[in-house]
């Protein structure tokens, strides 16, 4: 016999109470360290999105919210409502490239995709995309799609076969190279193309701006505002809404994770309780028997750290299993819209799983020191005496 | 009558013992629980020498237990003071104390001895744990001790699988794990019929004539009539 055998024993011997206590934990763990991937991934994915637009300013309409910008950057649907004489004034600025893009949305079996509407020639330039197969538009209002890799991959499109966009079947022209950006989950129709498709006439839902000189970009923002009566934003101010927008989400994602663990410490402590009321007797035998108080409250605590670890794996299982499962539906939202793909393979990290399980075993230890001292403080008279 | 009466357990009275092995002085027990206070003893001195089978008698609620907990180092004294095997027990720490129990005292108690999520074999291993021996020399030495006390085919068994006079034996294998001298039993028998009660008195007269100090506290008067000793404790001194 040793004192980690005398713990698995007395942690097992109640089959109920051990497994609900260990659902507590593993539900606390889990949803612990996916709040805390999910904020963290958040982040590193607006940033990404914010490379991957290419762009210094974005102009949207006056009245645009942050909102909006969240939705440029996630490639969200945005009202139509620039028009292509306002697209054209900014474009005869000199010393910047502009291009009018019109974001809506279609649906492959059920699921949801972001279309974008973009002038063929204009836009190739401005991203500096490559095509990884078939080709690219060959006129500015040829009715074909170019589709991002992760969508063409997910629906099995490619060069040859038809893509239904509202109803209207188009050849899908080619596929671009993966960028790790939004752009891999868009369709691409010539802006014509989509206008007509949409219905959305000459309008558009924002125009990218790359300028020339960045040192002059203040320059450039009020020779845009001069020109056309909208709004416009850099690409650094809209990073910064965006975070701290991210920043709001991700404390509450924090304080939901921080509450979860809270609740599975509690249960702990209330198992542990009940355990050293339980087993008062036997607290008593083994003192009897030679047992140290520093005994008593080693073994109580090892069993609560037993409960942490073994709570803390089942948390990273079920946590995997989640990321898996369930990230995919989540990418509905427009927060959660940047968690896609590789980014909620964070939690694969064995690092990230190692630190759970650590985390949810200190866990355990702080919320079994209050039930172990109790067990320990008992007097061997006292337990022996109890019936 | 029960039939432990009629037997004859060869306990060779008359004996000369010389040596004192257990010796309290004046012990004096109050348990105060809120206003009321408990004088469960009120100076008890005695002296029981090595190798002894002495049986402690004495109506319910007189001091009896409290007299075994404070011999066997459960609980300190308010006032006077024990000895074990030479040693002041009100001079030991509480880790010293609990070293005592671990390896010079066999407790034994009236009921519930065992632990309950455990077999017999890994009761008997806890108390060596207890004590310091290293898991490897566990398991031999229990299953020994479990045949030693009849039970070697109930290694694997949990207490619940045992009937009460096995899961005394099983106590008393626990108790003798450490091979201590002193073997400190509260109503052992309290519990059994009169044929378990006769199997676990056989093994304690055996365990007496190995050497070991059997004190008991017992109602059973033919126990009583047979012990070398007999130390009768009435509202909390002793009598005679
Ligand atoms: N832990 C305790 N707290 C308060 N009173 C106690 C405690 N243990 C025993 N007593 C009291 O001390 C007296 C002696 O008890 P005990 O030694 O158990 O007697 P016996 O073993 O002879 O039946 C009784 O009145 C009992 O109620
Ligand atoms: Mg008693």
């Amino acid at each position: 016999m040793n004192s980690a055998k005398l713990v698995v024993r007395n942690i097992t011997r109640r089959r109920g109470r051990f497994i609900f206590t260990l659902a507590g934990i593993a539900i606390g763990i889990a949803s612990f360290v996916t709040f805390l991937s999910l904020g963290g991934s958040l982040k590193n994915e607006i940033k990404r999105e914010a490379t991957a637009l290419g762009a210094n300013l974005v102009v949207i309409p006056k009245s645009a919210c942050v909102y909006e910008q969240v939705s440029i950057l996630t490639g969200e649907q945005l009202a139509a409502t620039i028009t292509m004489e306002e697209v054209a004034k900014i474009r005869a600025i000199n010393g910047l490239a502009a291009v009018p893009c019109l974001t809506e949305k279609t649906a492959i079996n059920n699921r949801p995709v972001p279309v974008m509407g973009v002038l063929p020639a204009d836009m190739q330039r401005f991203k500096g995309w490559e095509i990884g197969a078939g080709s690219y538009f060959g006129s500015p209002d040829e009715p074909g799609a170019v589709i991002g890799a992760v969508t063409a991959r997910q629906f099995g499109l490619q060069p040859g076969s038809t893509v239904t966009v509202r109803g209207e079947r188009l050849p899908v022209k080619g596929v671009l190279k993966e960028s790790g950006g939004k752009d891999d989950l868009t369709i691409f129709l010539p802006l014509a193309v989509a206008q007509k498709l949409f219905k959305s006439g000459n309008l558009v839902s924002f125009v990218a701006v790359k300028v020339d000189d960045l040192a002059k970009v203040d320059g450039y923002i009020t020779k845009i505002k001069e020109t056309v009566s909208l709004g416009v934003v850099s690409d650094q101010q809209m990073l910064k809404s965006v975070l701290s927008i991210v920043g709001t989400v991700n404390v509450t994602l924090q304080l939901i994770a921080a509450v979860s663990v809270l609740a599975a410490a509690f249960g702990i402590i209330n198992t542990m309780l009940t355990a050293t009321y339980e087993r008062k007797r036997e607290i008593g035998i083994l003192q009897a028997l030679g047992a140290r108080n520093s005994t008593i409250f080693t073994l109580f605590l090892m069993e609560s750290a037993g409960y942490g670890v073994l709570g803390g794996i089942a948390g990273v299982v079920g946590g995997l299993m989640f990321s898996a499962f369930a990230a995919p539906y989540i990418g509905q939202n427009a927060f959660t819209a940047f968690v896609k793909g590789s980014d909620v393979a964070g939690i694969f990290d064995v690092k990230v799983m190692a630190g759970s399980i650590l985390f949810s075993a200190i866990v355990a230890i702080l919320a079994g020191v209050y039930p172990a001292w109790r067990a320990a403080r008992l007097s061997p008279v006292e337990a022996i005496s109890y019936e | 009558m029960s039939e432990a009466g009629a037997r004859d357990w060869g306990i060779v009275k008359g004996e000369i013992m010389t040596e004192t092995i257990i010796k309290t002085e004046n012990l004096h027990k109050t348990y105060t629980s809120g206003a009321v206070k408990t004088h469960a003893l009120r100076g008890v001195s005695l002296e029981i020498p090595r190798g002894s089978f002495t049986c402690i008698v004495g109506p319910s609620g007189h001091g009896k237990s409290t007299l075994m907990h404070l011999i066997g180092g459960l609980d300190r004294p308010s006032d006077g003071t024990v000895h074990i095997d030479g040693t002041e027990l009100s001079g030991l720490g509480n880790r010293e104390l609990a070293a005592v129990r671990a390896k010079r005292i066999g407790f034994v108690f009236q009921f519930f001895n065992l632990l309950q999520s455990l077999t017999a074999q890994e009761n008997v291993e806890v108390a060596m744990m207890l004590a310091g021996v290293p898991e490897k020399d566990q398991a031999e030495r229990a299953r020994a001790l479990l045949a030693q006390v009849g039970l070697a085919e109930k290694c694997a068994a949990r207490p619940s699988e045992l009937s009460g006079g096995q899961q005394q034996r099983v106590a008393i294998a626990r108790a003798l794990a450490n091979s201590p001298d002193i073997l400190l039993m509260d109503e052992p028998t309290g519990n059994l019929d009169s044929a378990a009660e006769a199997e676990v008195l056989e093994l304690l007269f055996s365990l007496h004539r190995q050497g070991k100090t059997i004190v008991i506290v017992t109602h059973n008067n033919d126990i009583a009539r047979q012990a070398q000793q007999v130390i009768r404790v009435s509202d909390g001194v002793i009598s005679d």
